[in-house]
């Protein structure tokens, strides 16, 4: 038992060690010069403009609304699957009204314009 | 398993989702007036369908699901005020800028989770159904776009809403760990008592408390009441407190022991005591209408818990024929103040004044509905508070009865002064209201209701009576 | 020392009694809807442990918990929604602004 332990805890000391290792020599071999490009947010890629703190387009919130609410209807999915053999016929229909009813709202909020990008 | 007991919570859900598919079908320029009238009729059918489940007493789906004479009874009361609010509404529709056709099929979602906590007979069913109900009020109060008081108070109810469900599911979740089911008969079985008993059960008041607002829980129901849409202020006020005293009758009744020293029924007459008195002394110094009517709401909410204190057939009875009689009242009050608001733009009393002169259907419609509320003979609202007194007297309790008649002395005087405005003052203007079809007929039918049941009570009182003695 | 039913149930209680406390002390809207999402997921900590502990033969704290997490997405769903809207009138989610409507 102890020694199973043992063995996680010298992995878990390495792990621990290499990063910091690496951390502190980079420190002491790299040079140390400061150019403007090296002061950026994100040294390389595109340059970073205005604030963090902006505010995200409302058409954002839209997707995640409806991707939260299809993606938590889902959890009825999973108990069904699971049982899927025993429940037979019934639940198979059952199931197929269920998908229905989200279809239909899926529809409404395909048809109202939640999923364009204005 | 047995599918007839679900038929007409089945063809509630089918209208709800055919009006939202024909507002994608139908084309946009179109008015969505047909909605209305097809939403209308489609309750109606809900109505009749309702009527064939009298004598069944069944529950279906290991006792999730049970359909009794209480349940069925319930059921009407909702329907009915559906179909009322929605005959009220058809007109209203037409000043909102977008999303008409969705509104009817929101007000059916909402009395189809209703219909589901009527008939719930599990603490997983009531949760469901009262939350079906909650969410969809949610939307409906803040459905007035652009009006910032609307949204405003869709959100204040949102958060209150929501917490009080919280807290009524965590009472609920303490029962479930007490006894190991959900299952309302099986629960009285197996509580006894101790100390986490009671806090359950506080929560549980408190959680049911809110959706009927009785006092302290009550004070979110004037501000949201005055910032909703006016037809939803009906709904809200007489459905969903309806359909939480029907899931409130048969917890407590059937579910919840009262033996040694769980005196849930010690708590229940205090607040309703309070409720009594607060509600209609608050409603005095009110100047808007819709907030009088707000704490009046609140006082019908104490009269109706006071007949749980009998414990028996009679005082449901009582309960369950005064919410049938306070729905038309109310629906009848709050249709005038609708129409009033689209022709004169506003909800204060003192604006109604002259209402008689210009509009004698409109005014005398509100005096006797308010009337009734105040339980003036020979009224039908008088049958209902006699219903449920004199069976809680029958049981040695005085005092409620005795607090009900000196509060409705009282309310007489608020509710007067709205009449008073109405028949003696003179108009401020001569801008004309005119009164639509569709709620024309909503408010004949609740005068001439309000009137024949005071008159003539005894075959609703006869269902009111089955549908009670189906519960023990 | 076992974990046992004593230490979920103070895990409830104590994350019930901070998504309250959430719910009163914080001002905006968002910050309050997450306090109520803390209160649901209590009861959901409670119901999973009670079935567990109490009734561990049958599943229904675990049904009843599928149910609460569903409707507490929809009921957060229409919350932000309602957030939004007022934010569009008011350009403010705090819930002191809101006093258009006296308490």
């Amino acid at each position: 038992m102890l020694k199973e332990y043992l063995a996680i805890s010298m992995f878990f000391i390495v792990a621990l060690l290499i990063p910091v290792a690496v951390i502190f020599i980079s420190r002491l071999v790299a040079p140390k010069k400061t150019t403007p490009e090296k002061e950026e947010v994100y040294e390389c890629g595109v340059d970073t403009v205005g604030d963090t703190w902006i505010r995200f387009k409302t058409s954002y919130f839209l997707y995640a609304l409806v991707f939260v609410v299809f993606d938590v209807e889902t959890v009825f999915l999973y108990p069904w699957a699971v049982q899927f053999q025993q429940l037979g016929t019934f639940a198979f229909v059952e199931m197929f009204i269920f998908i229905a009813i989200l279809v239909v709202g899926f529809w409404y909020a395909w048809k109202e314009g939640a999923l364009e990008w204005k | 398993m047995n599918f007839s007991l679900l038929s007409s919570e089945m063809l509630a859900a089918g209208l709800g989702t055919g009006l939202l598919i024909l507002g994608l079908i139908a084309p946009k320029t179109e008015n969505r007036r047909g909605f209305g009238y097809i939403t209308a009729f489609g309750l109606l059918a809900v109505l009749v369908a309702t009527f064939f489940q009298y004598g069944i007493n069944q529950s279906t789906f290991h006792e999730l699901w049970i359909v009794d004479d209480y349940s069925v009874f319930m059921k009407q009361v909702f329907i009915v005020a559906a179909i009322l609010v929605v005959l009220s509404a058809v007109d209203f529709v037409e000043t909102l800028p977008r999303f008409r056709g969705e509104f009817f099929a929101l007000i059916v979602y909402a009395l189809l989770g209703m219909m589901v906590m009527a008939s719930a007979n599990d603490l997983i069913t009531i949760y469901v159904g009262l939350e079906l109900m909650t969410i969809t009020f949610f939307v409906l109060v803040a459905y007035q776009l652009g009006d910032g008081r609307s949204s405003e108070a869709g959100i204040k109810y949102l958060i209150l809403g929501s917490v009080s469900s919280a807290v009524l599911l965590y009472g609920m979740s303490i029962l479930y760990g007490l006894t190991g089911t959900t299952t309302i008969p099986e629960m009285l079985t197996k509580l006894t008592w101790s100390p986490i008993l009671v806090v359950a059960i506080v929560m549980l008041i408190g959680g049911f408390g809110f959706k009927i607002s009785l006092v302290p829980f009550h004070m979110w129901s004037p501000d949201i009441y005055e910032g909703a849409p006016t037809p939803i202020t009906a709904f809200l006020a007489v459905a969903s407190k309806a359909a939480g005293f029907a899931v409130m009758v048969r917890v407590f009744l059937l579910g919840l022991p009262l033996e040694g020293a769980v005196d849930w029924m010690l708590l229940i007459s205090l607040l309703a005591g309070i409720t009594m008195v607060i509600g209609n002394v608050v409603a005095i110094p009110q100047t808007n209408i819709k907030r009088m009517l707000a704490y009046s709401s609140v006082a019908q909410a104490g009269y109706m818990i006071a007949g749980l204190m009998s414990m028996d057939a009679p005082g449901v009875k009582g309960i369950l024929f005064y919410s049938m009689i306070y729905v038309v009242a109310n629906v009848g009050a709050f249709t005038v103040a609708t129409l009033v608001r689209r022709a004169l733009d506003t909800d204060t009393i003192a604006d109604y004044a002259g209402l008689g002169q210009r509009q004698p259907l409109l005014a005398s419609t509100l005096t006797i509905c308010l009337l009734s509320l105040a339980g003036i003979p020979p009224l039908s609202g008088f049958v209902g508070k006699f219903y449920i007194f004199q069976a809680v007297m029958d049981k040695g309790i005085l005092w409620p009865a005795f607090v009900g008649f000196v509060m409705s002395m009282i309310s007489v005087y608020y509710y007067l002064n709205v009449a008073l405005y109405m028949w003696r003052d003179d108009p401020k203007d001569d801008r004309p209201v005119p009164v639509p079809g569709p709620a024309k007929l909503v408010i004949v039918l609740s005068l001439v209701v309000t009137v024949v049941l005071g008159v003539y009570p005894g075959p609703l009182g006869e269902l009111a009576t089955m549908a009670a003695k189906s519960l023990f | 020392m076992t974990v046992g039913l004593t230490h979920f149930l103070i895990l409830g209680t104590i994350l019930f009694s901070l998504g309250l406390y959430t719910v009163f002390a914080k001002r905006s809207a968002i910050a309050i809807l997450m306090g109520i999402e803390l209160m649901l997921n209590a009861v959901n900590v409670n119901l999973i442990a009670f079935n567990r502990y109490v009734a561990p033969e049958s599943h229904i704290g675990q049904i009843f918990s599928v149910f609460v997490i569903v409707v507490a997405a929809a009921e957060v769903a229409v919350g932000l929604a309602l957030v939004i809207s007022i934010y569009r009138d008011r350009i403010s989610t705090n819930v002191d602004d809101l006093d258009w409507l006296k308490w």
